[in-house]
């Protein structure tokens, strides 16, 4: 078992380098992870502090108060022009409403604007003022039917906010799962680190004279490739099973009771076979380390920024999505949105995310093929 | 021990082995000795199977050698002409790694290798990298990688390349030393000082052929040249131009820059004949040198060639 311990011994010898890749990679799946948690959150009203100074003091401005008190915070507030300003200021309010004397007669029957102040740019003023046009429409029109201004207020008070009803096609109420972002930068993790460590390798063992003394040595080449593919094959079951066990650790029982967390696993264990027939084709064709450098970074990275690993995939263009198709990530990740969008992988689904994990299998399959003919082009 | 018969090899239209024959006896330092381009790694390449030969045959311990012959592989040990180590073992997992591919016994394997860490004098590098090694290190290391199995032959491609005199002597005296364990050497070099040292035999290549196998001995007589006489810094006329290439046992002479160089037959007083002719005639001279015929003079002579062309 020479082969397999020279292997094993230059893998450890990179080990640094390793763990320095799975720093990275932890502290970018945390990172974009909370962000994500801060962005990605379902629907919800959302409820601005209304200033108003009421001049009116009608029936129809009281209906317009409570109407904005709905889903608003409202403050009534005194026709002070400074504190008006040191309250927008200190963000006491966000929107101030100034309903003038008449306001019926102004602005519902007449053609006169609200007097609004806003604190400029800000979407909560956008968010105000439309509710405000949405009373002013309803009302106008109660009017135009010939209401009275008792009738418009109950007719106001009676109107339901609108609501919106989701509907929970997927089963996860449209919450990606924490673990499923750790999911979807693994392959910079897989190609960067057996880029890296089947490059050194294989690097090393082409390098001057050795192939030479290898293949004069008392052990068959063909045992020591077979040698060499089973220490490359422990490498990466190890490297896998490090990131398996961190999501067992990191997310435990959500994981596990999923009910997708053997489709999880199953989708990276074959990204991991076409990554590792990947960094066996890279490290067969570089010479240099430099060289290997540059080709591993520019495979990882640009693989998982155009497959949709950084970037989500649906910030992506038509275009960059079409061309992606012709990488493997691409299916990866395709597959990983499928399990993080749909709670049970059945029927069509199924059957996407099992075409997604052959078409990696094809691409792995590919990179052997490829990997075998330059050895063999190289050997004669 | 090697029987190698009518060994033909050619890269395309370049014949590199033509025809070539040697036979390597138990116990032997066989010397191929050879200009650059000799082919004198590609018969060794063909010796290991690394490559594929056009024609002949090579036995080796009476069996013929095949790419698949491991039980013959089993007993070769290699030294390569390129430093052939992984940079990213030290010194003690290369040694362990090469004689891994020979030797199972993890036990065994270590005692080897301590063996032949001591035997090159790598003691104190044991857990140094390649790249941390000087040049002679280096090649000390290479031998090591190639002997720790104790192999029954070894065969030695140019190891002492680019290596200081201190380095170069004790690995030729290691080559010695594992001769006189009963290690069979096959030793391949362009150095004839080296061949000349060391090889109980040497057979002497050019264009892919072994123009000439015998041991030293026999090799400087087969040539005419018995003594090489050079006179530094004399002034000659034609008359004694001519009268000197008419000395007897005189055969070859050239002058050049005020050099004398007069080739001798193998017969005695030939320097006190040429100093004596040049005292009668009153002519001054510098540095004398009397050389005995070296193995260039050997390839010299059959080649019209330096060994060194």
């Amino acid at each position: 078992m020479a082969v397999f311990k020279a292997y094993l011994k230059i893998t450890k010898k990179n080990g640094w380098m390793i763990l320095m890749y799975l720093a990275i990679f932890f502290s970018l799946t945390v990172m974009f992870q909370s962000f994500a948690g801060e962005t990605e959150q379902g629907y919800s009203a959302q409820s601005v502090p209304v200033g108003v100074i009421d001049e009116d003091g009608g029936i129809m401005a009281q209906s317009l108060i409570d109407y904005i008190g709905r889903t608003n915070e409202v403050k009534h507030l005194s026709d002070d022009e400074e504190a008006l300003q040191e309250d927008l200021f200190y963000r006491n309010v966000d929107y101030i409403v100034r309903i003038p004397e008449d306001f019926t007669k102004k602005c519902i029957l007449g053609d006169e604007n609200l007097k609004v102040t806003t604190v400029p740019g800000t979407y909560s003023g956008y968010y105000v003022e439309q509710q405000i046009t949405n009373f002013m429409r309803f009302v106008r029109s109660y009017a135009g039917a010939g209401f009275t201004e008792q009738e418009m207020a109950d007719a106001m008070s009676e109107r339901d906010s609108a609501e919106i009803t989701l509907v929970d096609i997927s089963g996860n109420a449209g919450i990606a799962p924490a673990y499923s972002y750790f999911y979807r930068y693994l392959p910079y993790l897989f190609l960067s680190v057996l880029g890296y460590v089947m490059g050194y390798i294989l690097m090393g063992v082409r390098r001057g004279s050795l192939p030479g003394r290898m293949r004069a040595s008392a052990v068959p080449i063909r045992r020591q490739n077979m040698e060499g593919l089973t220490a490359s094959g422990l490498i990466a079951a190890g490297l896998w099973g490090v990131c398996t066990g961190a999501v067992f650790f990191m997310y435990g029982a959500d994981f596990l009771n999923s009910g997708r967390a053997h489709w999880y696993l199953l989708n990276s264990f074959v990204m991991l076979l076409m990554a590792l027939s990947l960094a066996h084709l890279i490290g067969t064709l570089v010479k240099t380390s430099n060289a290997l450098s540059g080709t591993v970074n520019v495979v990882s990275l640009g693989m998982c920024f155009l497959c949709g690993a950084f970037v989500q995939m649906d910030y992506l263009s038509p275009g960059v999505r079409k061309a992606a198709q012709f990488l493997p990530i691409y299916w990866y990740e395709s597959v990983n949105e499928m399990l993080t969008e749909y709670s049970a992988i059945a029927g069509d689904v199924l059957t996407q995310a099992l075409g997604g994990i052959g078409i990696q299998l094809v691409f792995a399959a590919a990179f052997v093929c490829v990997t075998l003919v330059v050895s063999r082009e190289r050997r004669a | 021990m090697v029987k190698i018969e009518n060994l033909v090899k050619r890269y395309g239209s370049l014949l590199a082995l033509d025809h070539f024959n040697i036979e390597v006896k138990e116990g032997e330092i066989f010397g191929l000795l050879g200009p650059n381009g000799s082919g004198k790694t590609t018969a060794i390449n063909c010796i290991l199977s690394l490559l594929k030969f056009d024609r002949g045959s090579i036995r080796i311990m009476g069996e013929e050698m095949t790419p698949d012959n491991y039980r013959v592989k089993r007993e070769i040990g290699i030294v390569m002409q390129d430093v052939a180590v992984f940079e990213e073992l030290n010194v003690w997992d290369n040694i362990d790694c090469f004689c891994g591919l020979y030797v199972k016994d993890k036990k065994k394997r270590r005692e080897l290798v301590e063996e032949a860490i001591r035997f090159v004098g790598l003691e104190d590098y044991r857990k140094s990298y390649p790249k941390k090694l000087s040049g002679g290190l280096l090649r000390r290391l290479n031998i090591a990688c190639g002997i720790a199995h104790k192999p029954k032959l070894i065969i030695m491609d140019e190891p002492t390349v680019a290596v200081d005199p201190q380095s170069r002597n004790r690995i030729l005296e290691g080559i010695c030393e594992l001769n006189r364990q009963g290690s069979t050497i096959i030793y391949t070099s362009h150095y004839m000082e080296e061949v000349e040292q060391i090889c109980t035999r040497i057979a002497i290549m050019d264009h892919g052929r072994s123009i000439a196998v015998g041991t030293k001995e026999q090799l400087k007589s087969m040539i005419k040249t018995g003594e090489t006489v050079t006179i530094e810094a004399v002034v000659l006329g034609e008359e004694a131009l001519s009268d000197i290439r008419e000395l007897p046992h005189v055969f070859d002479m050239t002058y050049s820059g005020q050099t004398l160089t007069v080739r001798c037959t193998g017969a005695q007083h030939n320097l006190v004949r040429i100093l004596n002719y040049l005292q009668n005639k009153e002519i001054p001279f510098g540095r004398v040198f009397s050389e005995l015929p070296t193995l260039n003079d050997v390839f010299l002579e059959i080649t019209g060639k330096q060994l060194r062309d």
